[in-house]
């Protein structure tokens, strides 16, 4: 079966690699203690704050993206019909929580940076899990046999 | 939809693996097909029907719900 726009299944690990990657260095930045507040911040737009913000903000995406777009190892119909599925369970999550944090809040950075995040996780959870659930079907199956 | 899947394979002597693969599929799709948690398309259908040799009413058949 073709499939669509998708990335090969190595780019499943790169994802990773580039998720795990920017973990460390947001903690670090954490336990250093760089705050936004502390430093005078530049109006120009290319200011340390806004660069390192955007460097570890598109690893991530670009992390999950990967790991959310990545072929399986056999990319059949089933596989694209929970692909869709939960593609479309991300979009309902996403716009829900959207919806809710623009009526109760005005932090509309938290807001655009939940958006950001909440579809490619929640798509990448539900799709593993129906996988998952598929495999223990198949195991049990076999205990049983 | 119904389908004897799991019949046909046991005449034939073949497993969901041997199966998913004379198709490209996977494993997991035969099988859940076969517990009829999945609906195969038309031409995956008509490939598990050449299979065993037979046309695709005598492996599938509509259920009354559908």
């Amino acid at each position: 079966m073709k499939s669509h726009f998708l990335f090969p299944h190595w780019f499943r690990y790169l994802g990773l690699a580039l998720f795990l990657i920017h973990i460390p260095i947001v903690m670090f930045k954490k336990e250093m203690g760089f705050s936004m507040h502390e430093e005078p911040v530049s109006d120009d737009l290319f200011n340390s704050h806004h660069i390192f913000f955007m460097t570890t903000t598109l690893l991530m995406a670009i992390g999950l993206f990967f790991i959310a777009f990545a072929k399986e190892r056999i990319e059949d119909e089933q596989i694209f019909k929970l692909r869709l599925d939960s593609l479309q369970w991300a979009i309902y999550v996403n716009y829900i929580l959207l919806v809710v944090s623009l009526i109760l809040s005005k932090d509309t950075e938290h807001i655009l940076f939940l958006n950001l995040l909440v579809p490619l996780v929640f798509f990448i959870v539900r799709f593993r899990w129906k996988i998952f659930q598929n495999n223990r079907l198949i195991n049990k199956e076999e205990g049983q046999a | 939809m119904k389908n004897n899947i799991r019949v046909e394979r046991a005449i034939k002597n073949i497993t969901q693996a041997e199966l998913a693969e004379l198709i490209g599929v996977s494993r997991q799709t035969i099988n859940t097909i076969e517990s009829n948690r999945y609906v195969p398309s038309t031409v995956l259908a008509l490939k598990i029907a050449r299979v065993f040799g037979k046309p695709v009413e005598d492996i599938f058949s509509l259920d009354e719900e559908d």
